[in-house]
Parts: C-alpha cells; structure tokens; sequence
C-alpha cells in the first residue's frame, strides 16, 4: 500500500478530515506526523528560512519528520475556498520552498486551488481531486466516492466545532462548556474567557505552549475563535469600514468584536505569531477598537519560537488574577500587548 | 482643502503630474523620508507590520503636519497587506485626532471608486479627469526613463552627481510639461539632456545589476538605503523593471501588441513557483533568469523585513541562482538596517561579481 504524509501543520487543522478521509478511500495509507515535539521544533527552527513565521517553521519539521517513511507527501497549494477573501500567501508558496530547500523529498502532491484569484470554483476542486486520485487508482468509481466521502467529512467536521447562536448564548449563559471543562478552584469566581488566534496556533499544544491546559487548571472556561458562528463573524464584519480580507484573520477579529460588544465574557486573549503578515493587521484594528471600547480587557500575546512554555504561564496566570481582582475593585482595564 | 499624499519615490512625481493636470494647485507635496520620518510611522503602527507600513505612515503624518486636509490612500483585495493599509491609517489618524478627509480609492467597488475621484478633481468633469489621468500614466514612462538613464550614465559619469543633477532638472520639467504634443516630445528631450550634459568615461565597460523584489522596498531610496546610487558609486550600473507602470499604465496594458516583460518573468519562473501568491516573488525569480539570458551579471533581491510574499522567493532564489549560474544577493531592508553592514554586502557583491567577470574572461582567453 502507498503511502501519503500529510504534515501535521498549517491547514491540516483546518482539512484534516477531508484530507484523511480522501487518502483512505483511495485505497493509500495516510500517515500524519506525530504532534509537534521538542525534537520536531528544534528540526524546523534548524531548517527552515530564518524570517518565516513561527508556524511555518513548524511545518519544516513536520515534514522532515515525515519524510523517510512516505511514498509522497501532500502539501496542497491553497489559496482559498471563499470567492472574495483569500488565505495566507504562505499557504501556496510552501510546497514549491520545501522543494527547493529540502533535497530528497518523496514527491509532493501539490495541487492548486484558489477561488478568489484564480476563480477555481467547485468543478475545479472536483477535477482537481480527481487528478490526485489518479496516481493511486484508475478506477474512477473509486475516486469519485473518495471525494464525494471527504467533502462530507469536511462538512461533518465544521458541524462539530462550528457552534449556534443558540449554543452560543447557552455558553454565555453559563449553560454549557464547549472545551476543555475548567477546574473547580476554591473561593473564586468562574472566569470565562475567549481565546482566538490560528486553528494551527490554537489546536497545537506546544506551538500554543499549551495555554487551554494553563488556562483550565486556573477555572477558566474558555470559547475559541474557530467555534464561533459565522453569521456572526460576518456581521461583525461588516461593521468595518473596509471588509477585512483575509479569510481566517475574519474570525479572529470577528470573535474580538463580537464579545467587545456583547461584554459576555470577562477577557479576550489574542494568540498572535511574532512576524505575521495577517495577524499584524488583524491584531493592529483589534488593539484600536478595543481602546476606543476598552470595557472588556483585550490580552494580546504575541510570541514566536523564543518563547519559553514557563513565560506564557505567568502571563496568563497574571491575566487572570487581574480579572478575578477587577471584579472586586472595579478598576478600568487596558488592552495590552506584550511580546512574551 | 490641501491635498496631501505620502511619498513613493519616483512615483510621487506622477502623482504631482495628475494632481494639477486635475487643477489642483493646493498640493502639500511630500518630503523624502527622513530618519524622522521612519521614526514617526514607527511610533504609530503595530511592531511587526511590514516596513513599507510604517515609512508611508510617517510620510503621510509628515504632510498632515504640514497642513493637508485631505489625503489619498488605496484599497484592495490582495494577498498581501497592501489591500489593508489605508483602512488601518484611518484608524490611527482617527486615533491621532485627524480630522480631514481620508479617500480611500478602491477600484473594486466602481461607484465609490467614481464618487472619490470627483472630490479629487476639483472642477473638471468626467473626461476631463480621464485625460489628466492619461497624462499622468503616460509621464510615468518618462520618469521611468529618467530613473533608468541616470542609474546608467551614474555609473561612469565623470564627475559624480551630474546624472543626479540632470535628472532632478529633467523630473522637473516633466512635471511641468502640459498638453499632451509637448509630453510626447519628452522622451527625446531627456535622452538628448542626458548624452549633452552628462560626461561619460567612454571606454568603462561596468557591471550590470538588476534590482528586484517588493515594490516599495526598490522604489523607495529611503528604505533600500539608496542601493542604486551606491552600485554606481561603485561603478555599476544599475536597473530596475518595477515600476507603477503596471497597474496605471491602462495604454501599456491593453497594448496586446506588447509582449510584456512581466507576463515573460512569470512563465520563467513558473517551474519554480507556478501560481500567483502576492507582492512580486514570481517576477523576483523569473527576472533571475530572464537578465541573466540578457546578460546581465547579478540581481539583487530586496524585501522588507516580515514581508509574505517575498520570504517564499527569497527561499526559492538560491535554487534558482544555482540552476542559472546567477549570481543573486538578497537583503532583507526594515527602518532599522545598518548602512555599515548593507555597504560591506552590496561591495562584497560587486567584488565577487567582477572575480567572477575576470575568470569567464580568462576562459574564453584560453
Ligand atoms: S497566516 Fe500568519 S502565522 Fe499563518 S502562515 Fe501566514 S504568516 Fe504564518
Ligand atoms: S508585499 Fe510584503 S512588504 Fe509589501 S505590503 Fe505585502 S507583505 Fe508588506
């Protein structure tokens, strides 16, 4: 049986069940890398171009980890899904840079889809896979039901995380626990917190330093950006003056804005990548409404691979007991940005 | 209301040219960024946005302090940051307590794009408009030009700064040239300006470079720490292909006649990177390639500090520079960079590109 790497990085927290679910009902063996280790960031961090971002460099490692034990890695080129907002550049250039710069890969399955630039719409996606799924199988029978499974996946996938308003409110509310549930600690109040950045970012324990475990063991309930409604989002959105477009950055500012205004939560943690392109915009217009509506205390922590796992826990843990003290003394609180 | 607009290199120029071919005559024109000037944007914007951010942040404090009320930004659907600039100053001028207008042209959206441009053009009416604007995308050529001659005789000009001086008179002048007869008799006049008042040392046969990567960090001396001018201090000649001719030149571009330079980068570099991603990495790597079949003798490859796009290029370039046996040196530029360190670079470049001159020589001596 073939085998196919798929690098536990990047996109893969966005198209995992898609992508997995597609290898394997083509009759190939999908093997994902392990989760991020010490030895796989020391690897990136050692290989990969000194000026990217911190999960880009993530994404060297992921494929060196993979590298010898697979008959082709899959670095899909993604622009984006969306007709009008489009992903992060890095997203199309990786597999072309991996291939320059890592000699001896097996070979990439890298196929382009862009519905914004390029106009891709769903017969391209379609003819797209289908070309994929060639290079395993002739029968085509096979490989139409390997993408009509994956998409379903897909959609299975977003059902699952993405919540209601109706959840939502619950949550807000109190009702209900969408994560991790909190720990129970003695004489405090429940906090409840959200927590956005980058699915890779947030669904990564070590790139995260492993923050929703801290943010837990001090009781705090928690929502990610990645849950949230997105007719919420897009109606959050649209308050701008010029439409955001970056397609994920959409989510993490529409989460900012939704709970600035709706003041359901008692802070919002911002998770931002030292040197990226989107979060430095995203980040810049959430610091600058959050001053001018400064009533729910904005945290923006921004970090890279530097950063020590012991660093961010003070920070939070610091965060936190400001806000348990705030609710006593009512003191006005301050978005604040720190590199960590 | 003062109309103000940050300074873009020679691109200001053009700016100038269509701003009083509209009649606009209370024009605050920009100075050219000064260490003030980095500072200033700096202060203002988030740490990590890309370089080009915060020096035309500054530069569009600069005219506000100067009195403009009025101020011109640009907005799009990109893959870079680009397409959001303008949104996030109106934010921070919001901050800063400006309260003048901020016109945010955005092509995309046609009656907005329509309904900006008329607080721009004073008096004049629709057709009026298009012809200064034609104007101006044509006058873009002849600064080209300019820009192109005196990178080419500053570097075996006799004495130093006289290409400089020409062109400076000559930027001038084309400015000032109005209707369209006269504009047309330009590209002789600055071709003739230059061969009469610029002495050349007739026998020097220089090295050839070429500047590429991310638009603003080529064109704007300010943050390339004036790169061209020190290649011809070091007696090489120097070139750039980017210029704003591509999205204002609309005569250039529906010229179907033209086999554009650019559309022949990108098929160059499509074996290295095959789809369109932002900024100009695939012109980076297909230009290697291109002057190097050209004959040129090296590139040097400009990007800001933290900018997408051209980190992937820069990632690709040495592979490509192997293949092609071109030699190309990448900078990475931001407010900070050391003009120490850049000279001692950009020299070791010049130096291993004359080595590398002497010994094909001396092979083809043999
Ligand atoms: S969006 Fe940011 S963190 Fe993600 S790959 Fe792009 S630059 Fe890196
Ligand atoms: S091309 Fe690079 S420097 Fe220019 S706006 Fe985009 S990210 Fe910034």
């Amino acid at each position: 049986m073939k085998k196919v790497g798929i690098p536990r990085a990047l996109l893969y927290y966005k198209f995992s069940e898609m992508w997995t679910t597609f290898f394997k009902e083509l009759g190939t063996e999908a093997v994902v890398s392990p989760k991020t280790t010490k030895q796989i960031k020391f690897d990136s961090v050692k290989n990969a171009p000194d000026e990217d971002c911190y999960s880009t460099k993530l994404y060297f490692g992921h494929v060196l980890a993979l590298k010898d034990q697979v008959d082709y890695l899959f670095i899909p080129r993604f622009g984006s899904d969306h007709h009008t907002y489009v992903g992060c550049p890095k997203f199309i250039g990786l597999a072309e840079v991996l291939r320059s710069q890592i000699p001896d890969l097996p070979e990439i399955i890298m196929p382009h889809y862009n519905k914004a630039k390029s106009g891709h719409r769903k017969i391209a996606f379609f003819r797209k896979a289908y070309k994929v799924g060639l290079k395993f199988t002739k029968n085509p029978i096979k490989i139409i039901r390997a993408i009509i499974k994956a998409v379903k996946a897909q959609k299975n996938h977003y059902k699952t995380i993405l919540i209601d308003e109706e959840t939502l409110h619950k949550w807000e509310r109190s009702e209900t626990i969408l994560n991790e549930p909190p720990r129970y600690v003695e004489n405090e109040r429940q906090l409840k917190i959200a927590l956005v950045g980058h699915s890779y970012v947030l669904n990564d324990p070590y790139s995260a330093l492993g923050i929703r475990t801290s943010l837990q063991e001090h009781g705090v309930d928690f929502i990610t950006s990645e849950q949230m409604p997105r007719n919420l989002i897009d109606k959050q959105m649209d308050k701008l003056d010029y439409d955001l477009y970056f397609l994920y950055e959409r989510e993490i500012l529409g989460a900012i804005m939704h709970f600035m205004e709706s003041k359901t939560v008692d802070g919002i943690i911002h998770l931002m990548i030292f040197s990226c392109g989107p979060d430095s915009i995203a980040g810049e217009v959430a610091a600058r409404l959050s001053k001018r509506d400064p009533i729910v205390p904005l945290l923006q922590l921004v970090f890279d691979e530097l950063t020590a796992e012991a660093g961010m826990k003070t920070r939070i843990e610091a965060f936190i007991d400001m806000l348990r003290r705030s609710e006593d003394e009512q003191t006005l609180l301050l978005t604040t940005k720190v590199h960590i | 209301m003062p109309l103000g607009f940050p300074y873009l290199g020679t691109f200001t120029h053009v700016m100038e040219s269509i701003a009083r071919g509209m009649n606009r005559d209370d024009l605050i024109l920009p100075n050219e960024p000064t260490y003030r000037t980095k500072q200033l944007g700096s202060r203002h914007a988030s740490e990590f946005v890309c370089t080009p951010f915060k020096i035309i942040l500054g530069s569009l404090l600069e005219v506000i302090e100067r009195g403009a009320t009025q101020v011109i930004g640009t907005v799009h659907v990109d893959f870079c940051r680009l397409g959001y600039y303008a949104p996030l100053w109106k934010l921070i001028l919001e901050d800063l307590g400006y309260t003048g207008d901020i016109i945010c042209l955005n092509w995309f959206d046609k009656p907005d794009f329509f309904r900006n441009f008329k607080k721009l053009t004073g008096d004049l009416n629709a057709i009026q408009a298009f012809q200064a604007f034609r104007i101006g995308w044509i006058k873009n050529r002849y600064f080209d030009l300019v820009e192109k001659l005196l990178y080419s005789y500053g570097a075996t000009e006799i004495s130093k700064g006289s290409a400089k001086a020409v062109a400076d008179k000559l930027n001038r002048t084309i400015v000032h040239t109005m209707g369209e007869r006269n504009v047309r008799k330009l590209p002789r006049l600055i071709k003739e300006t230059f061969k009469e008042e610029v002495e050349v040392d007739e026998k020097a046969d220089p090295l050839k470079v070429i500047i590429m990567g991310e638009l603003y960090a080529v064109i704007e001396p300010a943050i390339n720490l004036y790169v061209m001018r020190k290649l011809n201090d070091l007696g090489v000649v120097a070139y750039t292909p980017i210029t704003f001719r591509r999205w204002i030149d609309l005569g250039y571009r529906l010229n179907f006649f033209k086999r554009k330079q650019h559309d022949i980068a990108i098929k160059k570099a499509k074996p290295y990177l095959g789809h369109r991603l932002g900024g100009k990495a695939r012109e980076s790597i297909g230009c290697t390639i291109y002057y190097k079949e050209k004959g040129w003798d090296g590139l040097i490859h400009l990007y800001p500090f933290t900018c997408m796009p051209e980190i992937i290029s820069r990632s690709i370039l040495p592979q490509v520079s192997k293949d092609y046996d071109m030699p190309v040196l990448s900078l990475v530029v931001d407010e900070h960079t050391g003009e120490a360190g850049f000279q001692t670079r950009v020299e070791a470049f010049v130096d291993l590109l004359e080595r590398k001159r002497n010994e094909n020589d001396k092979n083809k001596v043999k």
